[in-house]
């Protein structure tokens, strides 16, 4: 699914977070998002989710497959969420509902959008389990009983259960440390693949990005910076605020206690 | 398992604490029970007799063994006034009180649960602004006020549309269900709209906490939209804290019931216990203080340990970090 | 905190609650409560204790605005008297309570950790126990007085404030700056007023608010029953009970205790609410 991001704004109790965001993902691609936090990046992938706070307020246009997000209905965007975009979210400590088990989180979408028998339900969990690399017993578990890299791998097969056409990853690998991080990458860059699904990834990780990612675009201060091929933007920066983020992720690369950790 | 078995233990000790406090409390009046039990008019033959009758005249310790091991057998004394068995008495009147407060709690949740939900997902500003104006003025009604206006509104005879009986219960009791209903339906409203206020605070907290969280927003990518996740998710998570507060909303409603119980002359607890202060009928009001005391120490219990099966997080094994922690404090 | 310092924050305070409407009702009504109470000390309309045999239950008029009652005495001017009582049992509960919900938030946080886990236990135990129990348990003794009331009041309110303000006194206990607070010497009690009391103080300044508005509720309820304030002392709880008698003679007269009752407790809820804003706009 291919999708186009025209001229969007986004504001806040009147405070502009997002500014004239223009942004393509073409059909099978894999586009990144990078800047720093506080940048607007996750403000960009809600607004495409229709998930903004209280008090936001957007204009400008978002095409999923081309269907309009900005200013379509509440109940015609939860029926395209999770059915046609599935989203990773970067804390799944705190994103997977505590008092449910992996097995019903997994099948949560596929409840929501789709009439199947409750053996037809767990043979897609049981499979999308194993796709993701967690064994079956951990379908009777709940959130807590799990690692970070097990959660956030229980959060992506929650995102591609129902097979969405496009994925958005808001950080996945943040809150995991860096040898997790490189496998969850690596795990959801190889499902989105086979699935032929595109996917717009956010991060504020180079190292990351350049594993996840064909293009990418550097956000500052709500704009767009600088966008280009992801390995020509590692290779040779163009805008300041690129070089300062490419900078500080070879620093963090390069550092061997953080590598070893 | 630790937990409960600690939960337990605190509790007994809880209601051993309790049985000393309410009994001390009783002697250290100035000048004696039976002194005070006979009036000021009374013969010091009459005063004696009533220390024998009662055992008053034997040490402190031996009385309090005495009625702790009735307490254990279920015998709670009998009234220097009537003559009954307290145990009659307090369960007589119990079958008015508890279906009054379960009908006000009722009340309290349907008002309570509605509108705090509503102020979390109210768009407008001014929406928002009324239910809280609505939340903050409800909470702040006497039950004696919300009783009267209720009876200048509805009561047969006084009212401004008399539909509901204001004064008394039938003296056949529960066998006269549809009068008896009738008559506890304005005092039950008096005081559940106050309770209904406080939990309406409280679940827009408590669910207004969890929208920030991630899993609102988990659930609303999943394909919810955000109504149906506030109410099947948020309302789901934050159950177990909603359970604490209804319990504790229950001991905070006591106050009001027992003064609606007063204003529309029900001869409730309220009032068996308020007439035994006042008769100063003191073998009663001991027992009777202790059974709602350790009454409402049940429900504490009960109300822990709802709380802790209904969060997966808590459950044996995964809350064992705190359980452990405080069973170690309690051995050292 | 020197002194200044102090006077400095609590002007700063008070100037960030008077900007928010709600804050401006609370902080006025408080006012006029005040003022009514200090104005009844040295005059009311009518004199207290002047009765009037025949006006007995009479309805209002230019004499008695609101009235009489069942002795003839003029219902404003009880009415009136009655907001000095309530202030003293307001202030009593808030100092009380508040200093029971330290002492206790001490102990919960102590360094002996048995201390700490009993008080934890305790105070789980009788958080339940409702006010009016411990307030006919005192009066048993005691007999019905102000002191009664603020005791119930206090012990109630007392164990709530810990049980709120636990979360955070464990967090401050447990931070690093106590441990090397500790490690440099320092007394527990130091480091309790020094780390452990400024974090829980806006949670406490929240809690003592409500409580406040809680103990004029509690007055009226146990005073009608007769285990609150004693019999001919003037209270806003003696003026509301006195009203229900008013329901056959003159209905309207009802309304006027029980609305300055709720006037005064929705201003102190609303101090409480607008103390919460501005502890989240300190805090960011």
């Amino acid at each position: 699914m291919s999708v186009e991001v025209r001229g969007l704004n986004v504001a806040i109790d009147g405070r502009p977070i997002v500014r004239d965001v223009d942004l393509t993902v073409g059909d099978g691609e894999r586009v990144g998002l990078i800047g720093s936090s506080g940048s607007g990046k996750s403000m960009i992938a809600r607004a495409m989710l229709g998930l903004l706070p209280r008090g936001a307020e957007v204009s400008g246009s978002v095409l999923l497959g081309g269907t309009e997000v900005v200013g379509a209905a509440e109940r015609d965007l939860a029926d395209l969420r999770g059915r046609y975009v599935g989203v990773v979210f970067q804390n799944p400590g705190a994103s997977l509902n505590p008092v449910s088990t992996v097995a019903r989180q997994i099948a949560l979408p596929l409840r929501l959008h789709y009439d199947l028998t409750r053996a037809e339900r767990e043979e897609r969990v049981m499979a999308m389990l194993a796709k993701v690399g967690l064994d079956e017993s951990v379908a009777g578990r709940y959130p807590h009983e799990l690692s970070g890299g097990q959660q956030q791998r229980v959060g992506i097969a929650a995102a591609l259960v129902t097979s969405p056409r496009f994925i958005i990853a808001d950080e996945p690998t943040t809150a995991l440390d860096s040898i997790i991080q490189r496998q969850i990458t690596d795990l959801l860059v190889s499902l989105v693949d086979d699935a032929g699904a595109s996917m717009l990834f956010i991060t504020h990780d180079f190292s990351v990005l350049a594993r996840a990612t064909t293009r990418c675009a550097v956000i500052d201060d709500g704009r767009v910076a600088d966008r280009g091929a992801t390995a020509d933007l590692l290779a040779a920066p163009s805008t300041p605020e690129a070089r300062e983020l490419v900078e500080s992720a070879r620093r963090l690369t390069l550092d061997p206690t953080l590598e070893t950790r | 398992m630790r937990f409960i078995a600690h939960r337990l233990l605190l509790f007994a000790a809880a209601l051993f604490g309790v049985s000393v406090l309410v009994f001390v409390a009783l002697r250290i009046l100035p000048g004696d029970v039976a002194a005070v039990m006979a009036g000021t008019a009374a013969t010091p033959d009459r005063i004696a007799a009533l220390r024998a009758q009662f055992g008053l005249d034997r040490p402190l310790v031996v009385q309090y063994l005495d009625w702790a091991g009735g307490l254990l057998r279920g015998d709670l004394g009998t009234s220097a006034l009537t003559g009954r068995a307290v145990v009659a008495q307090v369960g007589q009147r119990a079958s008015l009180t508890f279906p009054l407060i379960l009908m006000s709690l009722a009340v309290a949740l349907a008002i309570g649960l509605p509108l705090g939900c509503a102020s979390v997902l109210a768009r407008g500003r001014r929406m928002r602004g009324f239910l809280h104006v609505v939340a903050i003025v409800g909470g702040a009604v006497p039950a004696l006020w919300s009783g009267l206006l209720l009876i200048l509104l509805f009561s047969r005879g006084t009212g401004l549309i008399g539909i509901f009986p204001s004064q008394g219960f039938p003296s056949e009791g529960w066998r006269d269900f549809g009068r008896a209903l009738a008559s506890l339906v304005l005092p039950s409203v008096a005081t559940g709209i106050v309770a209904g206020a406080g939990i309406m605070r409280y679940t827009r907290a408590a669910v207004g906490d969890l929208v920030d969280g991630g899993a609102i927003d988990m659930a609303m990518a999943c394909g919810m939209t955000r109504t149906q996740a506030v109410l099947r998710v948020g309302l789901r998570l934050a159950t177990p804290q909603l359970v604490s507060v209804v319990g504790l909303t229950f001991a905070q409603m006591i106050t009001g019931v027992m003064v609606v119980e007063s204003l529309f002359a029900l001869p409730g607890l309220g009032a068996l216990l308020i007439g035994d202060v006042g008769n100063r009928d003191l073998i009663a009001v001991q027992s009777e203080l202790f059974l709602l005391a350790a009454f409402f120490l049940t429900l504490g219990l009960v109300i822990d340990l709802i709380h802790r099966a209904l969060d997966p997080r808590l459950r044996i094994g995964a809350g064992s970090g705190e359980s452990a922690a405080r069973s170690n404090g309690g051995e050292r | 905190m020197t002194m200044r310092n102090l006077s400095e924050s609590c002007t700063r305070v008070f100037r960030a609650i008077w900007r928010r409407g709600s804050g401006r009702y609370a902080l006025t009504v408080l006012g006029l409560w005040m003022a009514v109470a200090v104005v009844s000390l040295f005059w009311t309309p009518q004199p207290l204790l002047a009765t009037d045999g025949y006006h007995v239950w009479a309805a209002p008029s230019a004499a008695h605005p609101l009235g009489t009652d069942g002795t003839g005495a003029d219902v404003l001017s009880w009415l009136m008297a009655g907001s000095r009582t309530n202030l003293v049992i307001a202030a009593l509960t808030v100092v009380c309570s508040g200093a029971l919900g330290l002492l206790l938030v001490g102990l919960m946080v102590s360094r002996r950790a048995g201390l700490g886990s009993v008080t934890v236990a305790v105070v789980d135990a009788l958080i339940s126990i409702p006010t009016v129990l411990i307030a006919l348990l005192l009066t048993v003794p005691f007999g019905a007085s102000v002191g009664v009331i603020v005791g119930a009041c206090s012990i109630a309110y007392g164990l709530n404030l810990a049980r709120v303000a636990r979360p955070a006194a464990m967090l401050a206990a447990r931070s690093d700056y106590v441990g090397s607070a500790f490690a440099g010497g320092a007394s527990g009690w130091y480091a309790f007023t020094r780390h452990v009391v400024p974090n829980i103080a806006p949670v406490l300044a929240v809690q003592l608010s409500i409580s406040a508005g809680t103990s004029v509720l509690a007055e009226a309820g146990l005073t009608y029953l007769g285990v609150g304030v004693g019999a001919g002392v003037p209270s806003w709880g003696h003026s509301l009970a006195t009203s229900v008698k008013f329901i056959n003679v003159f209905p309207l007269t009802v309304l006027w205790p029980g609305l300055v009752v709720t006037l005064a407790v929705v201003a102190l809820n609303l101090l409480g609410d607008a103390l919460v804003r501005v502890g989240e706009e300190v805090a960011r």
